[in-house]
């Protein structure tokens, strides 16, 4: 998925800017950056977290329960004697996955609903986005613990109903770009042309919203992983023996008090990520914005 | 502008009429029978099937609906099945706190995030900027239901500032407006400090730079009331955040509001109260958006309504 | 509109929310955010205890009841005709003494005198029969009608003698009088709709209702006219529904509560540091298990059912899940249950385990799935299972459903044949304190899902009459060898693999004194104190 986003943000660039200049000014942004760099690093260990944890995310040894950091255990261990450090590299990739493909399933259906509705507009638009208020006017939250009530907690629900929390999000967003884009005249220009609506979106609008699109979503790839968290705490989240970092932070919480270091290092670990999703997004934005750059 | 308004209003019907239908079926999808959750454990059928007849549970699916359209029109919102009450008393009683919380929780955070983002964007690049947004993005990026337990750990527990929940006088508010308000007082930051960023660059700005006023006024004068175009749309759109968020915040402090009742609704498949609650959350939330767009003309009084909408 | 404005306007409408909220808010909330201040001082009787509870009460009609939390605070207003004391023995409560005829069918109530309720109105035996009427009618669709639906009728001997006639004989009958949901309520208070009388109630207890503001607070106030002489000892009684665990144990802490229930075990060790906390222990009645559907394969195979027994290292559970604060079950009811018989426990043997399984035919194991409640505590039992069966080869899938879902997959199949469950993590409390209702709903082959909650589908003929005859009989030595009989049978084959009676945890500062929790998870407070030196 992050060589998608990286690929898409090529082709954006050999359109508007050249990638170079992209690059000048996104590092610039010396702490989205690092932000990126972080990302990029968290994503290797994601990969091999596997091969280099030093305890299996299920090994349990009852008669070592809640121990705080040592050198056998860097983390501790939690409830079920279990290495949390461990864990926090098993559960790297879950918790990013979780994070990353509920995001790109509601922006790729919010996209295609934001470029249809601004492309086509008249009663297609009006359809659409009536759908669209109707599900922005339904809490999110409630909607997620709908969702989950209704296919029951696990963690590809949990990716769905955060996903369809997604949807309306990038489905107005996206709208209002292409509508910006349509007016251009060079659209309306191919138009008259007579290519085909197929042709005009893939060509023309769809690489126009793209630089919105990825800013948005490195932004919400963290609120994503705060919705997981937030579900695992009402009980609606993944199966609590996954190693996933919401699930840990909350499975500790009656901790707190004596043995902090159960809900503290997930805890870190969430804030770390989803702080540096946020810091990439925001430097995204300056360098792919005209407006802001300098 | 009141032609608008009252043709926003009357909008909202047909949308509300399509909320109500989705929340229903949204309700029964939901796997569970509220009879026997209610009988409890050792019930026995006969209590199950009467506690079905009682609130008509046993009808067909569109009666129960149509039911629950025809009292609702009379301004009939059902009773519960949990308590018996009828609905309406309990969001009454269950809707002030939950407001009040969530207006203490807007005003804080509009005070912080626009003081934050002004700071950022006039020192931008330099160590208040990096400092404040690194705080504004902290904001957004830690676990609510986290933030909230270990504020009562410290300001409750180990230094005894404020009570650790209930709701009371206000001392009682600060700790869950804090933890509520946290995400979107960053968000207020981050969206003032860009779109500030833009007016400064506004030919305007310069002329009255180049007139010799204080930067201060310029700031606070000019660019100010031209920045906040957009930070008052994503407040209004915040607002449905901060409802979301009240569930999570409001079970932390054992706050008798709204998002506690919601939850506690449907564990219980309390179906009259959560098909209720969510109308009202969607009403709230069309009615602030509906504010939003007020203020947006009366703050640039360019916009015309027939095209906001 | 200017900056520097728009935040003092909007400074203003935080000042005026908060303003407005706190003069909304009662003096009562007062007094216990300056509680916190001065650090548990005890507060006066005058100010009275708060009492931290887990949920929102949901009622408070006696009859129209079926959670304990909210019996605790009915407790304090009503009384029935019997109760409970501290160790579950039956004694007379509102009844001076009562008698049962040899077969259990009719029993007679002499009451006593000059008691009236919170209303002004008098307790007698008109009263009492109100009340029976009320419970036993079949269409009232009250909650509890079901432990009076036995009740043909009611007659008023003297004013203060009533008889009661039962259908048919139910030994098990003086349980029944003496379950919370059998409070007295008063005749007058009786005529309100039933709606208001979950709101209104009048009763005979040691305290009268004030109000209850739904999710906040419920009070209630001494009842100044009490039957017994010096109680009770403190004016009020504030109870408070905190629903985050972490969150009533920092009210302990900080001194904002003075009760509080339940404490979740892992949460002990905070409270044990804490100064002028104490928390206190004793064992529930609830029985946790998990049943293995005996007409599933291979469930059906017993060798399966003692393997699985052997594979479970109790103690380990208790440690893990429960921090400690359970005991080994011994049976399938609780040793606090009447007719309790203590079984040989099957000792952890992993290898064992194994070798049964591979008598079976089931060298390597086999997978199953595993169904229960979505609580923290819940789902950590299950993982815990999950790790003990993979020591055998049994893989073991965790399934956690909600509540609602959970039921409705369990008791919405109405043929044994076409159930899917295998596993159900389940524990079971009987409110009335009797064998009867702690073996009849699980073991009774009338008891399959939907009727009750035999998850494991068990059928034996033997214990279907056992569980009979000790219905039919009101001795209560011959119903101790029929149920001792049952305990048995069940255990020797096993539908269960039992695991622990798990402790009842609460908190409470050192100057409260008298208020404790009974054995079936309700509140007694009536003898409720605050000492102070």
């Amino acid at each position: 998925m992050a060589e998608a986003a990286t690929q898409k943000e090529e082709q954006q660039e050999k359109k508007v800017t050249p990638t170079q200049q992209f690059w000048k000014s996104f590092k610039k942004q010396k702490v989205s950056f690092a932000a990126g760099i972080f990302l990029l690093l968290l994503f290797v260990v994601a990969i091999i977290g596997p091969w280099i944890a030093p305890y299996g995310p299920q090994e349990y040894d009852y008669d070592n329960l809640l121990s705080g950091p040592s050198w056998q255990h860097l983390a501790g261990t939690d409830d079920f004697g279990r290495d949390i450090f461990s864990r926090i590299l098993h559960g790297a990739w879950i918790s990013l996955s979780v994070g990353l493909s509920s995001v790109f399933i509601g922006a790729l259906l919010g996209t295609i609903l934001g470029i249809i509705s601004g492309y086509f507009g008249k009663w297609v638009d009006s359809a659409i986005m009536r759908v669209m208020d109707v599900l922005l006017a339904f809490p999110g939250m409630l909607l997620a613990i709908g969702i989950i009530a209704i296919l029951g907690p696990g963690l590809f629900n949990v990716v769905m109903a955060v996903a369809i929390f997604s949807v309306p999000v990038f489905a107005r967003i996206i709208r209002s770009s292409t509508l910006a884009i349509k007016s251009t005249l060079y659209v309306e220009a191919t138009q008259s042309i007579g290519s085909s609506h197929f042709r005009v979106i893939m060509k023309h609008i769809f690489p126009g919203t793209v630089s919105t699109l990825i800013v948005y979503f490195t932004m919400r790839i963290g609120s994503a992983i705060l919705i997981a968290a937030g579900l695992s705490f009402l009980g609606l989240g993944a199966d609590p023996s996954t190693p996933e970092w919401g699930a840990m932070l909350s499975n500790g919480r009656d901790y707190l008090n004596n043995a902090p270091h159960v809900t503290f290092f997930p805890g870190l670990a969430i804030f770390l990520t989803v702080l540096a999703f946020n810091l990439l997004g925001d430097g995204l934005r300056d360098a792919l914005d005209p407006k802001i750059r300098d | 502008m009141l032609k608008y308004s009252v043709k926003r209003i009357l909008g909202m019907i047909p949308l509300l009429f399509v909320i109500s239908l989705i929340a229903f079926m949204f309700v029964h999808l939901i796997p569970g029978d509220p009879a026997r959750l209610i009988a409890g454990t050792d019930a026995t059928i006969e209590e199950i099937e009467n506690i079905r007849e009682k609130y008509g549970l046993n009808q067909p699916l569109y009666q129960q609906y149509f039911d629950y359209m025809a009292n609702l029109f009379q301004g009939d919102l059902g009773q519960s099945i949990v308590t018996g009450r009828p609905v309406l008393d309990m969001l009454v009683e269950r809707f002030g706190p939950t407001l009040s919380l969530t207006l203490a929780s807007m005003a804080w955070a509009l005070i912080f995030g626009l003081l934050i983002g002004v700071i950022s964007a006039v020192k931008r690049n330099k160590w208040p900027d990096h400092l404040s947004m690194f705080l504004a993005v902290s904001g957004v990026s830690i676990p609510s239901f986290w933030l909230g337990l270990m504020m009562i750990q410290l300001f409750s527990v180990q230094l005894g500032w404020f009570p650790t929940g209930g709701i009371g006088g206000f001392e009682t508010y600060i700790l869950p407006s804090f933890t509520l308000g946290a995400g979107v007082a960053a968000i207020i930051a981050r969206f003032t400090r860009s779109s500030l960023m833009d007016v400064l660059k506004e030919d305007y700005i310069r002329t009255g730079r180049s007139k010799g006023l204080t930067e201060f006024k310029v700031i606070n004068r000019h660019a100010v009331r031209n920045a906040l175009i957009p930070v008052v749309t994503m407040s209004g759109l915040q607002f449905g955040f901060l409802l979301s968020g009240s569930i999570i915040t409001e079970t932390i402090f054992s706050w008798p509001g709204l998002g506690r009742l919601l939850i506690n609704s449907i564990t219980a498949r309390d179906y009259p109260v959560i098909q209720s609650e969510i109308l009202l959350f969607s009403l709230e939330f069309l009615l602030i958006n509906l504010l939003v767009d007020l203020l947006y003309g009366f703050l640039n009084p360019k916009i015309r309504y027939e095209e906001g909408s | 509109m200017k900056l520097s404005r728009l935040l003092t306007v909007l400074s203003l409408v935080l000042v005026l929310v908060v303003a407005g909220c706190s003069s909304g808010g009662d003096t009562e909330e007062d007094t216990s955010s300056s509680k916190n201040n001065d650090k548990k001082t005890p507060p006066s009787s005058e100010e009275g205890l708060t009492i931290a509870v887990e949920s929102n009460f949901t009622s408070l009609d006696p009859h129209d009841t079926n959670d304990n939390q909210s019996y605790s605070a009915q407790s304090a207003i009503y009384e029935g005709l019997l109760g409970f004391d501290k160790d579950l023995n039956i004694v007379p409560v509102l009844a001076k003494e009562y008698s049962a005829n040899e077969d259990s069918t009719e029993f007679t109530f002499t009451l006593k005198e000059g008691i009236t309720f919170h209303d002004g109105a008098p307790f007698n035996a008109e009263a009492v029969k109100a009340n029976l009427d009320r419970l036993s009618d079949p269409e009232s669709q009250l909650r509890r009608a079901s432990l009076f639906e036995l009740v043909e009728k009611t007659e008023v001997l003297s004013e203060y003698e009533v008889k009661v006639t039962l259908k048919e004989p139910f030994g098990a009958m003086p349980n029944n009088f003496a379950h919370p949901a059998a409070g007295m309520i008063s005749p007058k208070a009786l005529e309100q709709s039933n709606q208001d009388l979950a709101r209104n109630p009048a009763g005979t207890g040691p305290f009268k209702f004030v109000e209850w503001k739904s999710g906040d607070h419920l009070t209630v106030e001494k009842n100044e006219e009490y039957r017994e002489e010096g109680l009770p000892k403190v004016d009020k009684i504030e109870f408070k529904p905190v629903p985050e665990s972490g969150s009533r144990v920092a009210m302990l802490q900080t001194g904002e509560a003075d009760f509080a229930f339940p404490v979740a075990p892992n949460q002990v060790e905070t409270l044990k540091e804490e100064e002028g906390v104490s928390i206190e222990t004793k064992p529930s009645l609830v029985v946790k298990y998990f049943s293995m559907n005996t007409m599933k394969e291979p469930f059906t195979d017993p060798k399966v059912r003692k393997a699985m027994n052997y594979a479970i290292d109790k103690e380990a559970y208790i440690k893990v899940v429960y921090d400690g604060y359970a005991t080994q079950t011994k049976s399938v009811i609780a040793p606090n249950t009447q007719h309790y018989e203590e079984q040989e426990v099957y000792e952890y043997d992993p290898e064992k385990a194994k070798e049964l399984l591979a008598e079976a035919g089931y060298p390597d194991g086999f997978e199953t799935t595993i169904w229960g409640g979505t609580s923290s505590l819940k789902q950590k039992m299950m993982s815990f299972y999950k790790q003990q069966l993979s020591q055998v080869g049994v893989t073991l899938n965790v399934v956690p459903m909600e509540g609602g879902t959970l039921g409705d997959k369990i008791w919405g199949v109405d043929n044994p044949e076409d159930a899917e469950l295998e596993l159900y993590n389940g524990g079971w409390s009987p409110s009335t304190a009797d064998a009867d209702w702690g073996m009849r709903p699980l073991f009774s082959s009338n008891s399959f899902p939907p009727d009750a909650y035999n998850t494991a589908y068990y059928k034996n003929e033997n214990v279907d009459e056992l569980l009979q005859k000790g219905l039919s009989t009101a001795d209560d030595k011959e119903r101790g060898e029929y149920y001792a009989e049952a305990q048995k049978i069940i255990w020797d084959e096993s539908p269960w693999v039992p695991l622990a009676v798990p402790d009842i945890l609460y908190g409470k500062q050192d100057y409260v004194e008298g208020l404790t929790m009974l054995s079936s998870g309700v509140m007694d407070l009536k003898q409720a104190e605050i000492v102070s030196e």
